[in-house]
């Protein structure tokens, strides 16, 4: 009996575990098809990235390969505006290198379906998406697989929690001179975004109120970080994501989401018409919109897409962030001349 | 010389004069032949690449000017161009400012502790263009600054006494990283000159001042000058520290301004377009430095060999060596101790506190296989590079140096173009020109070990040239006599008498392929990653511990490198007397 209990336990353990793993795993039955086709295809794609990082997309592609083994994922992380000067000059010259492009600037996917270019896909794990983030192009050849988030950052070593910004017009008071700075929309897609958001909400006074306060404004979303640490700025429009990582290591930043409304920005993934691997790249993309890989998103305190997993400690999920973007065409409308507003008001 | 016009002959001994110039051909003509190629291959044909996208449309590919009316038809775009050559001026000012007198010191003169700071100056070299900016940001930021808030806490001031986001410091902090290349070229010159002249002046009655400005330095100006139009091309084109500083500081810079060109709506063709004229700024600065050698010599050792013997400075030699303090304090000491701050705490928010001092983040970084395999893959591929710059930028020099082809101007300009082309720019080029078929590079060490070889081939270039100048032939003519080849010559005398030059040269090169990014970041493959790519990841997403533990060991692995480089190579030749 008790040889059946000490051997028994461990057995039952390892049996639940074998279970387990699967479940976790499960495929459905579009993606057993997927795989099988997969598998005759050579088993490697190569996925240009404008996203995340490179250690983080190496883990995804870890997850890839450990859920469908035999298949696997090349990735060549740089930024959004290389990536795609690489997949314009492979296309020049002929052969799509990459299966998979991601990119944070959706006016990329938009010239590459105008020119034919890409290979309709739609997800079937799209259904588990947030609802914001569902059908972001129409016509189904461009997928979310990231999403940028301008909330409220600050530092909580030289800001108290109530004397903190709580909505963007906050950010003009005049308690904030020299202490507010952020990134330039001539610069980063995702401050272009929020820079037309702004302005739809708050008119063009908002930046001219800013300005008086002179801003420190550098490039990224992500600069803040840097300015918030050292302490030479306290206040910033920035991206949780980067403030949660900081934060996890000790660093005094901390997040408000806007009140009426934080903004976010769809970095959307798509399949290249020329991949030699269409069945993994599909495979892929069903990954990238299944629960696996939100969950890396979250564990690397990025948002995840879909409700069903739960956001990093400390942040909100999109709806409870009362989340809102700006759609491409109002994009491609008014950032042009919002860009340049920025530079007659900020002289750059 | 073979470019004397020959004079009329007849039928016959046109064909006889024709038979005994290819009796007399060498061997060592195929090699000419062959490094004027790998430029052309090289340099020309990304270059090529980008002139002709510069000159489509961005739709349809059809032949346009307009892009050209975009890029210099806006004022804005213009005036940044004004503003990257002012920078471009001050930077190259100051850093012969503070390059040249310590060159003189650690050449010339018994100043003490010449290896440390020979070694701190290579270290401030490799220290990344961003990761020097943000350093300079912590000490001078106009609100948290150290020297600021140590400056109100001592004068009770309101305000710091020094703000980062201005054009003057843009430029010193700029010149603190730029000024080695003008040292290198300059102390190894100076290695080079024999005391004999100084002496002679001396002699007769001439003061040390006067024989520093009238002898030493004339001698090794084209150096000096060589050095000077490195450092003016590298900040034309530099990206890093304006986009840290200028920005903020709200300067237009002509390197910010292209970045606009990739951001919505994308119009790559215009970038370059407004990169490709930049290539006269090359050809006006190397018309500049013949108006200025002239028809003077330089040259400085000749076959009777020569020595030198150090200036006894007496007390003076602690002012120099104060000085020699001071430039590398400002640029390494000084903006590592505040990094120090990210690098060994755990969050560098926090500030100093015991529990916050960590080792963690080197361990992270050396631990993680793929952080390894990132830096050795630095390190081999500029190691590589910096070998095939040096040896096509010595045979080139060469050729040209001792006319023995004709076009040797072009060959120079092909030497020099690709410094002033914007990295990102010029990364779309080789991306072109070397990743597709037919040469089909693509995600092979060989791309970025040719990307860094031909980026940094005008460094090794201006630097060959310059110590050519410096020797007299009849050194190899001695061996010509003795019937020996040209190759034999150059392998013979020239290498072993400029070998401690040479080492400089492949450091120049190494140095900024390390740090290299902006044409990287488009050669780089999923197995050929390097670590300015990772930089660029580990800044983008906020881990500024890592990055600073990073800079860190940069820095440490450089200083052993060079001191290694330096023992190996072994004493100075001409140090015998002293």
């Amino acid at each position: 009996m008790k040889a059946i209990l000490r051997w028994g336990a461990p057995l039952l353990m390892t049996v639940g575990l074998l279970a387990a793993v699967p479940a976790a795993m499960a495929q459905t039955d579009h993606e057993k098809q997927l795989y099988e086709a997969a598998k005759k295809e050579g088993g490697q794609i190569t996925w240009y990235s404008g996203v995340l990082n490179q250690q983080i997309c190496d883990d995804v592609g870890k997850a890839f390969s450990a859920k469908y083994p035999g298949l696997s994922v090349h990735t060549i992380k740089t930024t959004s505006q290389v990536a795609f000067q690489r997949l314009l000059q492979d296309l020049k010259a002929g052969d799509a290198l990459s299966d998979i492009f991601t990119t944070t600037d959706e006016s990329h996917m938009a010239y590459l379906v105008s020119k034919d270019l890409l290979l309709h896909y739609v997800p079937e794990n799209e259904k588990g998406f947030s609802k914001v983030l569902r059908g972001i192009d129409p016509k189904g050849y461009y997928h979310v697989s990231w999403v940028g988030i301008v909330a409220l950052i600050y530092n909580k070593n030289k800001v108290s929690a109530a004397d903190a910004p709580k909505d963007w017009p906050d950010l003009t008071n005049a308690k904030w001179k020299n202490q507010i700075g952020f990134g330039s929309p001539n610069y980063s897609g995702l401050i272009g975004v929020w820079s037309v958001g702004m302005e739809q909400r708050y008119k063009w006074d908002f930046f001219e109120k800013l300005n008086k306060l002179n801003p420190l404004i550098g490039r990224s979303v992500d600069d803040p970080i840097t300015t918030l640490n050292s302490g030479e700025r306290m206040v910033a429009p920035g991206n949780p994501a980067s403030a949660f990582r900081s934060a996890a290591r000790g660093n005094p930043l901390a997040v408000n989401y806007p009140t009426s409304g934080t903004l976010f920005d769809p970095s959307p993934s798509a399949i290249l018409k020329g991949s030699h691997h269409p069945n993994t790249a599909k495979l892929f993309m069903e990954f990238l919109a299944g629960p696996e890989y939100s969950k890396i998103l979250a564990k690397n305190f990025e948002q995840p897409l879909r409700d069903d997993v739960p956001p990093p400690p400390g942040a909100k999920s999109l709806s409870d962030m009362k989340a809102f973007t700006v759609k491409l065409p109002d994009i491609e409308k008014e950032l042009p001349k919002v860009k340049e507003k920025w530079r007659d008001t900020f002289g750059m | 010389m073979s470019t004397a016009p020959s004079p009329p002959v007849q039928g016959a001994a046109l064909r006889q004069g024709r038979l005994g110039r290819l009796r007399r051909f060498e061997p060592a003509t195929l090699i000419w032949l062959l490094a004027a190629a790998a430029l052309l291959f090289l340099v020309a044909t990304p270059l090529v690449r980008l002139l002709i996208s510069s000159l489509q449309t961005t739709d349809s590919g059809t032949f346009t000017l307009g892009n050209y009316a975009s890029a210099y038809g806006r004022l804005r775009n213009l005036e940044a161009l004004g503003n990257s050559l002012l920078y471009a001026l001050e930077v190259t000012i100051m850093s012969a400012a503070m390059a040249v007198p310590i060159a003189w010191g650690v050449s010339r003169t018994d100043m003490p502790a010449k290896g440390l700071i020979r070694a701190l100056i290579l270290g401030a070299f490799i220290t990344p263009p961003y990761l020097g900016a943000i350093g300079w940001i912590l000490l001078a930021g106009p609100n948290a600054g150290w020297l600021n808030r140590i400056f109100m806490a001592v004068t009770g001031s309101h305000t710091g006494f020094i703000d980062v986001y201005s054009f003057g410091v843009l430029s010193l902090v700029t010149a603190l990283y730029a000024f080695p290349y003008i040292f290198v070229f300059t102390s190894d010159a100076l290695d080079r000159v024999s005391s004999e002249m100084e002496e002679a002046a001396n002699i007769l009655g001439a003061g040390s001042f006067y024989t520093i400005f009238r002898i030493t330095l004339p001698l090794v100006t084209p150096a000096i000058l060589g050095g000077a139009i490195v450092v003016f091309l590298d900040t034309v084109a530099l990206f890093g520290t304006p986009a840290v500083i200028a920005l903020p500081a709200r300067i237009r810079i002509m390197t910010l301004e292209l970045w606009q060109y990739f951001e919505f709506p994308v119009r790559a063709e215009v970038a370059a377009a407004y990169a490709i004229p930049l290539i006269g700024i090359t050809l006006a600065l190397f018309w500049a430095q013949r108006a200025i050698l002239g028809r003077k010599s330089y040259v400085a050792l000749t076959g009777k060999g020569g020595s030198r013997t150090l200036t006894p400075l007496g007390r003076w030699r602690w002012l120099v060596l104060g000085y020699a303090l001071l430039v590398v304090s400002l640029a390494v000491i000084f903006p590592y101790a505040a990094l120090a701050k990210a690098a060994f705490s755990k969050a560098w928010g926090l500030g100093f506190t015991l529990g916050n001092i960590t080792l963690d983040n080197f361990e992270r970084l050396l631990s993680e296989e793929g952080a390894r395999d990132t830096i050795v893959h630095s390190f081999t591929y500029s190691a590589a590079a910096g070998c095939v710059a040096v040896a096509l930028a010595l045979l080139v020099a060469y050729v040209v140096n001792r006319r023995l082809m004709p076009g040797g101007n072009l060959l120079t300009l092909l030497c020099m173009a690709p410094l002033v082309i914007p990295g990102i720019v010029l990364g779309i080029g080789f991306y072109a020109a070397f990743a597709a078929p037919p040469v089909a590079l693509y995600g092979t060490a060989a791309i970025l070990i040719l990307g860094y070889s031909t980026r940094f081939l005008p460094i090794a270039y201006v630097n060959c040239a310059a110590s050519l100048q410096s020797l007299n032939p009849e050194m190899e003519e001695a061996v010509r006599i003795l019937g020996g080849s040209r190759l034999r010559a150059i392998s013979r005398v020239i290498v072993p008498v400029l070998k401690k030059s040479l080492l400089g040269t492949w450091l120049l090169v190494f140095i900024p392929a390390t740090r290299e990014l902006s044409t990287a970041i488009f050669l780089v493959g999923a197995k050929t990653r390097v670590i300015s790519v990772m930089m660029l990841d580990l800044s983008e997403n906020g881990s500024f511990e890592i990055l600073a533990a990073l800079g860190f060991f940069l820095l440490g692995a450089t200083i052993l490198i060079v001191l290694l480089g330096y023992k190996i190579i072994g004493r100075d030749f001409m140090l015998r007397r002293s």
